[in-house]
């Protein structure tokens, strides 16, 4: 029955202060899908993990920064490493840079992804490769809170092609896409400020979106699901 | 937001490369990060204009260009033209003084801004002191900054820290010995000996400086005569002598040293004597003697030894440059010390001359020696005013005085002076002149001159009596404050010349127009302060020929704001501190001296206070075709 167990475990146990809180948030609406770029507020992300694999690596750090009527809101901003019961290797190590002690020192895991949800409200999530940030935080928010999270994401690796065509299949990479719009990065692989380098090509996408008359994130969606539909990957 | 995240911390450290963040306290700094806002412009687009309204955002450049853009319609004189970089913050007047923009602000090239809210941007003025100095001194600020780097530089390569710069009240070290004029010499002198001091001052009761006696006076004045040692000390001093106020500079003491040949300079305070400076105190901080060089000067007998004291002047102004000396200072002392040269060529040639005893003339100085702003690299401009005596022609004059100019130019080119290849110099027939021809001509171009005859025409504007009768030269002076602000064309004509020539636009490779990726300090820095002065102190009848003198003369007479009048002040010495810095690399490198800077060679701080002063210089442009609808 082990792996039955391992299928479906059982609810975590949260203390009666995290499970209002967690409730509190489950009780936030949900902002319009057509509501106008300019009077929103989208949260980017990023996260460090133990590897690539979605289904057995391990959730480190979360970064996030939010966009805000079309600014980047420095102060809005969240970095947060996870406590790890296990330091990760040598290797991994070197491709985030967050230490042992560091990952041992993190915030417990149930208060990191509470602070997180307090901190993204409802506002819809942008990744970069989003698939990846979200099966990590997902897989994350199941376990720990035993939240089975939903939510609104879009993906600049889909739109950035989209919206520039003639540029697809140069540009791969988020590296690739901050080479061309000469972003800098002032930590690359550290999670907030690749959150940085996302959030400030979403900005540099802002000319062709308008171009495009994609104005709220249905819109976004629904250029994202177009490129993805065409199988091109990006 | 409890301790501040990786991306405020990197924020931070982004901006304090750039002034004024690398003045500000980290917690300011921090306050402020955590507040500010990430925008992108595209190439292009619009950040702020006049239309936006009331400024309601403070932005920061994090990367990219934005440049500032007259607007036509609205043209104001304090909307000229400039080019923001990386670290630099805009629109600080407008801010400042609660209201929109004059300029259209564009993305030059793909743009990322900081944005903090004017409530924040007020708080932080309100918090912040350093914040505050550089948003209302902005220029001021930046050359301060530029200053102490060049400094920090010198007394990094050197233990020495007293410097010329220094005021003479850290260079007095005691009280001087003084004493009653009606002291007999024989106690002056004992008291000299057991002291083991090489001057005394005579002091009247209230303490104020009556005279000066040295130890270089005693052979002369005491042993070879046999004077007799009962005798006041009041009737052997040099009487009046020369004080300073403790706040005047070591160069300035160092200068009068020169300009009068002493070795001593008393500093004063309210009338009483306080300190003594000697040429002694003065050589420690620099290795060529200005004195000791002024008296060689004065009394050399032969063009050979004048071909080395000019060489000892560009080595010594190369020296002070290395100290930090600013561009005014050093331009002083260069045009002071090129005058003693100048008038010693002079004496010479016209003890050699006996043809021309008996003449009355005046040798003037025009070009940047009239307006005393000689680099290391100036060619000569003069010319003669001579007086015709009875029954004589001016054609017999001119043709009594052409052989001596002559000599005195190719003694002069010697002397490290090119000859002008304009060929403005007294030896040319057209430029040794009798006064009323002299006025003629000044005449013609002020009532019927072309605008390409005044082209040429305007450094004779910036005359200057060197040598001889200076009256001559005065006449013609006062004569000429009188003519030119009478006439408007001729005001209008010199504006419309001026106006010619801009100043770069900014210093990015695209903006630049002079050949080959340079940037030409004199004629597009300095020349645009130069005319500028020029045609206010004509204008308003201002006798000065110095540029810094004619803006502030005439700008009072104009009522400029005197912060604006100090701006251009700073913009053009600083540009002329650019060029004797370059004279000075490609002296010691060997090179050709050129104006011709590379702004790629230039570094972060040099660039922006570069950009910032053509800023000025256009600013100042925008004024002058205001005033004379050029």
């Amino acid at each position: 029955m082990d792996w039955l167990r391992k299928l479906f475990p059982a609810p975590p146990e949260l203390t009666p202060d995290q499970a209002r809180r967690l409730a509190a948030w489950q009780a936030l609406p949900e902002p319009p899908m057509q509501q106008a770029m300019e009077e929103s507020r989208y949260v980017v992300v990023d996260v460090e993990t133990s590897g690539l694999n979605i289904h057995k690596d391990r959730l480190i750090a979360i970064g996030a920064v939010a966009v805000t009527g079309g600014r980047i809101d420095l102060g809005d901003s969240l970095e947060m490493v996870l406590q790890q019961a296990a330091v990760t290797g040598k290797d991994n190590i070197l491709i985030h840079g967050i230490c042992g002690t560091a990952q041992r020192e993190g915030v417990p895991p149930a208060e990191a992804l509470l602070n997180f949800l307090e901190y993204l409200g409802k506002s819809p999530l942008v990744a970069f490769h989003a698939r990846f940030d979200e099966s990590m935080i997902k897989r994350a928010l199941k376990q720990v809170l035993g939240l089975r999270f939903s939510h609104t994401w879009t993906d600049l690796a889909y739109i950035s092609p989209a919206l520039y065509p003639e540029l697809a299949l140069r540009n791969r990479s988020l590296d690739h896409w901050m080479t061309h719009f000469g972003l800098s990065n002032y930590a690359r692989h550290s999670a907030l400020a690749d959150a940085l380098s996302t959030a400030e090509l979403m900005l540099c996408l802002a000319n062709r979106m308008d171009a495009r008359a994609i104005r709220n994130m249905r819109d976004m969606r629904a250029l994202e699901h177009t490129r993805r539909q065409l199988g091109m990957a990006h | 937001m409890t301790a501040p995240n990786s991306l405020i911390t990197a924020t931070v450290d982004h901006l304090v490369r750039f002034a004024p963040f690398n003045k500000m306290e980290p917690v300011h700094l921090a306050w402020m990060a955590e507040r500010l806002k990430l925008g992108y412009f595209a190439k292009g687009e619009t950040v702020i204009s006049p239309e936006t309204g009331l400024v309601e955002t403070f932005f920061i450049i994090k990367q990219g260009v934005i440049h500032g853009e007259q607007d036509v319609v609205r043209a104001q004189e304090d909307s000229a033209w400039l080019e923001l970089h990386e670290g630099e913050c805009f629109p600080l007047g407008a801010l400042l003084s609660k209201r929109p923009v004059n300029s259209i602000y564009k993305a030059g090239v793909d743009t990322f801004c900081y944005e903090l809210s004017v409530q924040d941007f007020h708080e932080l003025l309100r918090k912040c002191q350093a914040f505050h100095d550089f948003c209302t001194h902005r220029l001021a600020n930046l050359l301060e900054q530029s200053k102490q780097v060049i400094q920090a530089q010198y007394t990094h390569s050197s233990s020495e820290q007293q410097s010329m710069t220094s005021p003479l009240s850290a260079i007095i070290r005691r009280e001087p010995v003084s004493c009653a004029p009606d002291t007999p010499m024989r106690q002056v002198l004992e008291t000299m000996n057991d002291l083991g001091i090489g001057s005394m001052v005579a002091v009247d009761a209230q303490k104020r400086p009556l005279g000066i006696f040295t130890l270089h006076d005693v052979l002369k004045r005491v042993v070879l005569p046999g004077l007799d040692l009962n005798t006041p000390f009041s009737q052997v001093m040099s009487p009046d002598p020369v004080a300073l106020p403790p706040h005047a500079l070591a160069y300035e003491a160092a200068l009068v040293m020169a300009k009068h040949g002493f070795r001593h300079v008393l500093v004063e305070e309210g009338g009483r004597l306080v300190g003594l400076v000697s040429e002694k105190d003065l050589f420690t901080l620099q290795r060529v003697g200005l004195r000791q060089l002024s008296s060689v000067i004065r009394k050399a007998q032969d063009l050979e030894t004048l071909k080395h004291s000019a060489r000892d002047i560009r080595q010594l102004a190369h020296n002070m440059l290395a100290q930090g000396v600013t561009a005014e200072q050093l331009t002083q002392i260069i045009t002071t010390l090129n005058d003693l040269l100048t008038t010693r060529v002079l004496e010479l040639e016209v003890a050699a001359s006996p043809e021309i005893h008996g003449v009355e003339f005046c040798w003037m100085a025009l070009g940047s020696e009239g307006r005393m702003e000689q680099t290391l690299n100036t060619d000569q401009d003069n010319g003669i005013i001579f007086r015709i005596p009875e029954g004589k022609r001016a054609e017999d004059m001119r043709a009594l005085m052409l052989p001596f100019a002559k000599r005195v130019n190719l003694a002069l080119a010697e002397c490290g002076f090119p000859l002008c290849t304009g060929d403005v110099m007294a030896s040319n027939p057209k430029w040794c002149l009798s006064l009323a021809e002299w006025k003629d001509i000044f005449d013609k171009w002020i009532y019927h001159g072309a605008p390409v005859d005044l082209l040429h025409s305007t450094i004779f504007f910036d005359f200057r009596p060197l040598f001889g009768e200076e009256r001559l030269a005065e006449d013609l002076r006062d004569w000429l404050s009188i003519q030119a602000p009478k006439n408007s064309r001729f005001l209008h004509q010199l504006a419309v010349n001026a106006l010619r020539n801009k100043p770069p636009l900014g210093i990015v490779r695209d903006f630049v127009t002079s050949d080959g990726h340079t940037i030409d300090l004199k004629v597009n820095g300095i020349t645009p302060f130069v005319d500028a002065a020029r045609i206010y102190s004509l204008a308003h009848g201002v006798g000065a020929t110095n540029t810094l003198q004619r803006l502030r003369e005439a700008g009072e007479k104009m009522g400029m704001e005197e912060q604006d009048i100090d701006a251009y002040c700073d913009a053009f010495l600083y540009i002329q501190l650019l060029r004797l810095r370059l004279h000075h690399e490609q002296g010691e490198s060997g090179q050709k001296m050129t104006n011709k800077v590379d702004p790629d060679t230039l570094n972060d701080l040099d660039s922006r206070i570069l950009r910032e002063s053509f800023r000025q210089a256009r600013k100042l442009q925008t004024k002058l075709s205001v005033n004379y609808q050029a």
